[in-house]
């Protein structure tokens, strides 16, 4: 029982920082149906701006702030000068597209920052005792933070003029335009949106270990597992599915080792793809 | 007689003035055809003695993108170092080192093709790096079937000397069954019997994990339980929740970012003021010290390395080497870290094969063999060349021996506890040539 209640525990804090991850993912996705392989170094890129800003002026809040910033201005400018230039062609060609981002991003991370792990300390201290852990409120501030940005990003997408531009765009890009939305403008804002989502979450889960160039890779990969799990494009899918995912591989440590429990991501997708195509969370056509 | 000799009267026809002629044209010609000519038809040895020679081309595998870039990047300044020393001292035998530095991208496939291509398409003469330890065991058939040496530079699976060893492979630094011999009696003597071991679940971490349970079982300690944990887990947290129960310490296998995430992950939980921390020193890497602060202060670990300059480091060889290497380091980390064990072990691989050429007469790998018996059984002496210490190469299964430190963070800075010498880690050889 201990294990189940400490395992429920990481489950939800490592599913809302995936949520996050996933959320632009998805939302990238979604709109332009683009599979961004650099999404990951994105988060790592966040990651590090976080540490650096950290530095500097020793503000956790600020160095969140900026680093979401500056990746959504990163973001941006490669959604228009790499991207968009692609938007019709060939899916293949923007998945090579990102992939080589992807690849300029860790080395120009490496060569920025050299090899060096890069530290972004607790801005919530102390812990509380749970059974034979003692279990960092940091953790638990992480997930309801997570929690919070996702909600303020729903409520966005829900009311917000501009959110509703993007819903809108992600529905019927050709109708929208005939509505006078500025199509590629929202384009670019999403990609910014997305970006910016994978900065924040780099500096959330900075104080979890520690900021190295190659810390986007896990969260990729299983960014990818959870927005097919999800139903790709589906906000509150991938969502649901963070957690769900996570809770699950939480679970199976218990019962199995790290090693096999890591699998379970994996079999969870094989399955979707089998039975329900289209996402475990999404409602099925009819 | 005139001030220049293009003012001579003989000079006249063959000094341009200003129009070519016939005659300036057709003798520059076949001067020019002449020189050209006799440059295609000097022999080889003889170019080499005239300050042309053929500089030895080393193999260098290394990971300098994917998952391990950032240890790949520091091995190869220690391999760097090296060359760039011996090529400032002219050479050996007369010929400078030329590296041909292949990135393998933290993949053993990729490690494999790279290996091949050292081989038959640069020619390589020999080979050193390497830095994964499921690489280096990827890449090792590819020198094997080729007949290249291939100097190890960081690789630690236990098995690339024992079960799975080459004559062609040497490995200059420790392995994990002489660093669990050095340290066990400390850790079962003196921070206690029971212990439970997190280790990398590879080939490394695997292999080091049955060295450890052996020898701290023969030296009277108990192994309560192991937790392996994939490479890469960019959360650990719930794989160490696991760890509980009645025992004295953890004991880490870990490195890189990994041994970041890992110490992150059992100090946040608050194992590590439960139990003692100890493990591999890879786990304490000047490079991941800024980043773990207070969260790695008073962990023991066992390293043929420390970037340390007290007793017995305090020489004046290891003082250069290591305001070298710091040097180095700044030029690819602005941060400025210290050396560590990899950039020590590159240097060193480097200097095992500058004598190995140099005693064995070494041209080319048609001595390969020359060179293998030479470096087979070398003892080297603590130098310039090697600032960590006296070395022995075995013969018999081309492991060497080194003495080892046993230290603990103070202040998030090693300081050596305990010296081991390289005669305390001696294991007996397990290997057989084929």
């Amino acid at each position: 029982m201990e294990q189940i209640i400490i395992q429920t525990l990481h489950g939800l804090v490592n599913g809302m920082v995936l949520a996050m991850v996933a959320s632009g993912l998805t939302l990238i996705f979604g709109i332009m149906d683009i599979v961004n392989f650099a999404h990951g170094d994105l988060l790592m890129l966040g990651a590090f701006v976080g540490a650096s800003v950290l530095g500097v002026t020793g503000n956790y809040w600020l160095a969140l702030v900026a680093a979401a910033i500056a990746v959504a201005v990163l973001g941006a400018l490669l959604q228009v000068t790499t991207l968009r230039p692609l938007i019709g062609r060939d899916p293949l060609t923007t998945i090579l597209a990102t992939f080589g981002i992807s690849l300029v991003l860790q080395q120009y991370a490496l060569w920025q920052w050299g090899p060096s792990v890069r530290r972004i300390s607790e801005p919530v201290p102390g812990e509380f005792t749970l059974f034979h852990l003692q279990y960092p409120w940091y953790r638990i501030a992480t997930a309801l933070l997570a929690g919070l940005i996702l909600g303020g990003l729903w409520l966005f997408l829900k009311y917000g003029k501009y959110g509703i531009w993007i819903r809108a765009t992600t529905q019927d890009r050709v109708m929208a335009q005939a509505m006078g939305i500025p199509v590629p403008l929202v384009y670019t804002a999403v990609f910014a949106i997305g970006s910016a989502m994978a900065a924040a979450s780099g500096v959330l889960f900075g104080p979890f270990a520690g900021v190295t160039q190659t810390m986007g890779f896990d969260f990729t990969l299983r960014a990818f597992i959870v927005v097919v799990v999800g139903g790709m494009g589906n906000l509150g899918g991938s969502i649901l599915a963070s957690i769900f995912v996570s809770l699950l591989e939480a679970y199976a440590a218990i019962v199995v080792s790290p090693a096999q429990a890591v699998i379970v991501s994996f079999v969870v997708l094989v399955l979707t793809m089998l039975f329900r195509p289209t996402g475990l969370f999404v409602p099925t056509p009819k | 007689m005139t001030e220049r000799w293009q003012d001579e009267p003989w000079a006249k026809d063959m000094w341009w003035s200003g129009k070519t002629t016939r005659r300036t044209f057709l003798g520059l010609g076949t001067a020019a055809a002449g020189a050209v000519g006799a440059t295609m038809l000097v022999p080889a040895p003889w170019r080499a003695a005239f300050g042309q020679a053929r500089p030895y081309k080393v193999g260098v595998l290394q990971p300098l993108s994917g998952t391990a870039a950032a240890g790949g990047k520091t091995a190869l300044v220690g391999t760097q170092m090296a060359v760039d020393r011996i090529n400032r001292s002219g050479g050996l035998n007369g010929r400078p080192i030329e590296l041909v530095i292949a990135d393998y991208e933290s993949k053993p496939d990729v490690g494999r093709r790279k290996a091949e291509k050292l081989v038959l398409e640069d020619k390589v003469d020999i080979a050193e790096g390497g830095y994964l330890s499921n690489v280096c065991l990827a890449c090792m058939p590819v020198f094997e079937e080729h007949r290249t040496v291939w100097m190890i530079g960081v690789c630690l699976d236990t098995t690339i000397t024992t079960t799975k060893c080459s004559r062609f492979v040497f490995r200059p630094f420790d392995y994990a069954p002489a660093q669990a011999v050095a340290i066990s009696p400390y850790l079962v003597e003196k921070m206690g019997k029971k212990w439970h071991i997190a280790f990398l679940d590879y080939a490394w971490g695997q292999s080091t994990r049955d060295a450890y349970i052996e020898q701290i079982k023969k030296n009277g300690g108990e192994i309560v339980g192991t937790t392996g944990i994939p490479l890469g887990t960019a959360d650990m947290a719930p794989f160490v929740s696991k760890i509980s129960g009645s025992f004295d310490g953890i004991f880490g296998i870990f490195f890189g970012a990994n041994a970041v995430n890992f110490t992150s992950a059992i100090y946040d939980l608050g194992l590590t003021k439960k139990y003692k921390f100890a493990g591999d020193g890879a786990i304490a890497e000047s490079t991941h010290l800024p980043a773990l602060g207070q969260k790695i202060e008073g962990f023991v670990g066992i390293n043929r390395y420390v970037p340390v300059l007290d007793p017995p480091l305090n020489t004046p060889h290891h003082r250069k080497f290591f305001d070298q290497a710091v040097a180095a380091l700044k030029q690819i980390d602005p941060s400025g870290p210290l050396p560590d064990r990899y950039v020590q072990s590159n240097f060193e691989a480097m200097n095992f094969l500058k004598l190995g050429i140099q005693r064995s007469g070494f041209r080319g790998r048609e001595d390969t063999m020359k060179l293998i018996e030479a470096l087979e059984g070398m003892e080297v002496k603590e130098g310039d060349d090697f600032p960590q210490g006296d070395k022995t190469l075995r013969k018999e299964d081309h492991q060497a021996f080194l003495r080892e430190f046993i230290f603990t963070i103070q202040n998030n800075k090693h300081k050596i506890v305990e010296v081991v010498s390289k005669e305390k880690t001696v294991v007996p050889p397990a290997c057989k040539f084929v």
